[in-house]
């Protein structure tokens, strides 16, 4: 039946004819109006069940319940405040942060890529297994050779990451930008919002240059001009003609964690068999069915044919990485680690509102018994606490989602731009659709995790008992007594694991803040100037300008000295092969190689980087002087151990390379140049005003005097790059703190967020110890009453609640202790200088839990020690 | 509260009650109390039907559709549901008689002659 065809009343007036004419029956064979009466009620049975029976066999009856008991519910948990408030909001913060860290899940890892078969997409680096180096840029000639011999490759693409200033509009502008071969785009299977994208033609040397803008950048810079297709704009000093626009989300979908998201696509790649310089990145279509495995197999005989033709290219294999890991990076770990992090939370937050649950059941069994004695069946009584529970954890997860808005906020704050970079979806996570629904199968999941155990046992009163003991406190059956204390332990056993992994990822960064960079980064500011167009052709042009704004940046007030360079002390590297005077013939695929740093004078005392032996540079260190090289002493370790490096000669590029000898000057301090976790490597400074092979300084470094805050100078420095020359861009300033702390963004943001769950599971497991021993003692007062009664002194009370939340919390802290032991394994990437079974975190850990735990211990046992004898033994 | 002795009498098995509705209503239409007093008769006051269960009862047959049911006047007078057997009540009558014989049979046959006196 799929509607109700008859109404209540219909029924009742059918049930009402019967009895009358049972009635009259039976008065017809002589039995008394009131007899007759009574025996046709007697025949008919339960009027009321039979009523209910009928009522019952509609088909929406189950909604018609369900509103009942959501009303019902409603009533009964307005009448509890204080239970609510702090059921809705536990389970609240637990949806919460689950939103929160699934919406960072689902951004960076989940969430498909909008490219076309994407899961056969690889990007293209290379490794040197026996340098132990990995995730190289490749070549050109590489690119060609594994594209068209390698035969895994539907198609193959290049690209390099370069800069692009924009001028001849108004402010000059950097941006990042790439050079890409013409097949890029439609390997990715991404087309152009407006006009076209490259064309074969436009790949070579001297081919038509054309430019692709980003959707961010035609909006800002060209005000969303639909006639820009066809238009002349000027990159570095040459004429380009805009062919084409991307859409809105394109850009960043295929940054890569070396570069930034690219603004611009500028053609004219010209990829030749004869170019070995390492400088580009492939991303290539694998042909369907084969794997990552087969394809770097296949390509390594191609590699060993381009070693021969090449012998700087020597010892080098592809490395493939499918697209989707090569964006998520090194986030994919931390995520992992939090996702597991959040579900404890919400484990130990279900365990809690269960706790609760009970002992607000268990509170309410004369309740039950009566509902129960006057008809209610058991399933009726477990649906309606059900239906409780589902309205306690829907309002916690609305509050939840409200949370989870702002805690998107934060964790976008905490994240590394690396994060960022390959999750643009971040900052909006929680209102993505598939997150909101998440968050709706975790609220349900919650509903019959806390709810179902507490409506289990108490739907089940002992009738009879319970009855006959209204009025007094019900008793609480064993059974549910070791199922709260099982909730409990396993509270704290959760809460110890994230403890534990938090109080890691202290000792991790406390371990990495002390790390010595070999830099003082505090009193330093940085900011980068790109040179470029006609003005700046001439290297002397160059040098002129920057000689110019070290002086008159030096002459501001609070400024102690200022210097230049090509890169920054952290985080930017250029390796460089080399070849010593003393060993000219390295045997191949072991030429030295060394992080290769253009400075000026003044830049080892602005980043106070110790000068070990011989001299700095000077003014006098020009194109006319000696040629001339700073090491540091991990060089001079590793080519002349046992020797003076000073008057030792070198050159860039390899033994067959034509680049000028350099004679060492100086040794200086090693930098943690890659940041505390890579170690110590080779490093080579060459003076800028020698016009070294390569590239011209960029940045600007400013050490403030004093107590002078190197980011109060900002302004003042900006101005006299500008009193220099008004048309360049300033871009990237950042204080030396801000870039030293970059490579430890992660690990800073795991500590705050695991932080953050593990001390909120450690308030909300102190609240489960809490919670039980308190309803114990409640239960206990007569027992308690009894024993102070007959002599028993404050210390044995004390001792006997004590000891009973001792024991659960030692369980828990061991059971914990146990889980962490295999769990923070998982960690290990994202540790450094601490073990994952670090003893001291452990011990640590055990101890302020254990204190927590105690003390949550203490209220209860206090309030047992308070119980009046007479009170309690009246009380009965 | 009754002192009376009750006379003890059967249960019925489940899904047999059904059955004897269905039964009872081939004489004619006849409202719930009457099929109550039809049945106990019939059965010589042997089986024991509570009236309040025949109810849900004629409530699961009417939404089969094997009887009907309209308001209707008693024998004395009293405004009262009649049930009447539609035609696929007649078939499914037939049926459950044919079952349940062959199951009393059956079930005969195996307790045996003796074991009748109960």
């Amino acid at each position: 039946m799929f509607w109700r065809k008859r109404g209540l009343t219909d029924f009742s007036e059918e049930v009402k004819a019967h009895l009358e004419l049972e009635t009259e029956r039976l008065k017809a064979q002589g039995l008394s109006e009131a007899e007759a009466r009574a025996a046709a009620f007697r025949a008919f049975g339960n009027v009321t069940q039979a009523q209910e029976r009928f009522y019952e066999s509609g088909r929406w009856i189950w909604f018609d319940h369900l509103v009942q008991d959501v009303r019902f519910g409603l009533r009964q948990l307005r009448r509890s405040p204080g239970f609510t408030a702090v059921a809705v909001l536990t389970l609240a913060l637990g949806i919460g942060a689950n939103t929160v860290i699934f919406s960072a899940v689902y951004a960076v890892l989940l969430k498909p890529l909008p490219f076309k078969d994407s899961d056969r997409l690889v990007f293209i680096e290379k490794k040197n297994p026996p340098r132990g180096w990995v995730r190289n840029p490749i070549s050109p000639a590489e690119i060609l050779a594994w594209r068209n011999e390698s035969g895994v490759f539907e198609d193959m693409a290049a690209f390099t990451q370069t800069s692009c200033v924009l001028t001849g509009m108004g402010e000059a502008e950097e941006d990042p930008c790439e050079t890409v071969s013409n097949n890029l785009f439609p390997l990715l299977g991404v087309a152009p919002l407006r006009g076209r994208t490259f064309s074969a033609d436009e790949d070579k040397a001297e081919g038509p240059r054309a430019a692709i803008l980003s959707f961010g950048l035609w909006r800002r810079r060209f005000g969303a001009d639909e006639n820009v297709i066809g238009r002349a704009i000027e990159l570095n000093g040459a004429s380009y003609t805009v062919v084409g626009v991307m859409p809105a989300n394109f850009s960043h979908l295929y940054a890569t964690p070396y570069g930034t998201v690219p603004e611009i696509w500028v053609s004219g790649i010209a990829l030749s068999p004869a170019h070995s310089w390492n400088d580009y990145f492939g991303i290539g279509r694998l042909k369907p069915g084969i794997s990552l495995h087969q394809a770097e197999a296949q390509m390594d005989p191609v590699s060993v044919h381009i070693g021969e033709v090449h012998p700087d290219l020597r010892g080098w294999r592809a490395q493939l990485m499918s697209l989707r890991m090569m964006l998520s990076g090194d986030t994919r770990s931390a995520l992992v680690v939090l996702m597991g992090a959040v579900i404890f939370v919400l484990l130990i937050a279900c365990a809690n509102v269960a706790n609760l649950l009970l002992a607000r059941g268990a509170g309410r069994a004369g309740e039950f018994a009566v509902r129960s004695a006057l008809g209610a069946s058991h399933a009726r009584i477990v649906r309606q606490l059900l239906s409780e529970s589902l309205v306690i954890s829907l309002a916690g997860g609305v509050l939840g989602v409200w949370l989870a808005s702002w805690g998107c906020k934060g964790l976008v704050a905490l994240a590394p731009p690396s994060m960022l970079k390959s999750a643009p979806g971040l900052a909006d996570g929680a209102a993505d659709l598939r997150v909101l629904a998440f968050t709706l199968i975790t609220m349900l999941a919650t509903t019959f995790l806390f709810g179902l155990a507490p409506a289990l046992q108490s739907a089940r009163p002992h009738l009879t008992e319970t009855l006959k003991e209204a009025g007094r406190s019900s008793l609480q059956s064993p059974r549910s007594r070791r199922f709260r204390s099982a909730l409990v332990v396993s509270e704290i056993a959760l809460a110890m694991v994230l403890l534990v992994g938090a109080g890691l990822m202290v000792r991790t960064l406390a371990q990495l803040s002390r790390v010595n960079l070999g830099i003082n980064p505090a009193p330093v500011l940085t900011l980068r100037v790109p040179l470029s167009g006609e003005r700046y052709k001439q290297p002397q042009a160059q040098a002129e300008f920057w000689r110019r704004v070290v002086t008159s940046v030096e002459a501001l007030p609070g400024v102690e000295s200022a210097s230049v360079a090509r890169g920054l002390p952290i985080g930017d590297w250029a390796g460089q092969f080399f070849t010593t005077y003393d060993q000219p013939n390295p045997p191949a695929g072991q030429v030295p190689d060394a992080n290769y740093v253009v400075a000026g004078p003044g830049y080892f005392g602005a980043l106070q980087i110790p000068l070990v032996r011989g001299r700095s540079f000077n003014e006098h260190d020009t194109q006319s002087a000696t040629r001339v090289v700073i090491v540091n002493e991990q060089l001079a370790r590793m080519y002349w151990p046992g020797k003076d490096p000073l008057g030792k000669q070198l050159r860039m590029g390899t033994a067959t390379g034509r680049a000028p000898w350099l004679s060492v000057v100086g040794v200086v301090g090693n930098v943690l140049s890659q940041g505390p976790e890579w170690g110590f490597h080779a490093e080579v400074y060459v003076p800028y005003q020698q016009f070294p092979w390569v590239l011209s300084p960029e940045h600007l470094l400013v050490r403030t005097a004093g107590a002078v805050k190197p980011a109060s100078m900002i302004h003042a420095v900006v101005q006299e790059v500008h009193r220099v020359d008004k048309d360049l861009p300033v871009t990237d300033i950042r204080t030396m703190e801000q870039v030293a702390r970059e490579p430890m963004a992660q690990q800073r943001m795991m500590m705050a967020l695991l932080g953050a769950f593990a001390g909120l599971a450690l308030v909300l497991s102190a609240l489960g110890i809490y919670s039980v021993l308190s309803y114990t003692v409640a239960q206990r007062t007569r027992e308690i009453g009894v024993r102070v009664a007959l002599g028993a002194q404050r210390g044995n009370v004390l001792r006997l609640v004590v000891g009973g939340g001792v024991r659960l919390a030692v369980l828990g802290i061991a059971m914990g202790m146990a889980a962490a032991l295999a769990l923070t394994r998982l960690m290990t990437d994202l540790l450094y200088g601490v073990r994952a079974t670090d003893p001291l975190t452990f011990s640590a850990v055990s101890i302020v839990l254990g204190t927590a735990s105690l003390l949550a211990c203490y209220i209860p046992a206090r309030r047992a020690t308070m119980v009046d004898p007479m009170v309690a033994l009246r009380y009965e | 509260m009754s002192t009376r002795e009750q006379k003890r009498r059967l249960e019925l098995l489940q899904g047999t009650l059904d059955l004897l509705i269905l039964r009872t209503l081939i004489f004619g239409p006849q409202h719930g109390q009457g099929i109550a007093r039809a049945i106990g008769q019939t059965s010589d006051e042997e089986l024991l039907v509570e009236h309040g269960a025949l109810y849900p009862a004629l409530q699961r047959l009417e939404a089969r559709g094997w009887i009907a049911a309209k308001w209707g006047t008693s024998e004395n007078n009293r405004k009262a549901r009649f049930y009447a057997l539609t035609a696929a009540g007649r078939k499914q009558l037939v049926r459950e008689t044919t079952k349940w014989r062959r199951l009393a049979t059956a079930i005969g046959r195996i307790l045996g002659p003796e074991a009748e006196e109960g």
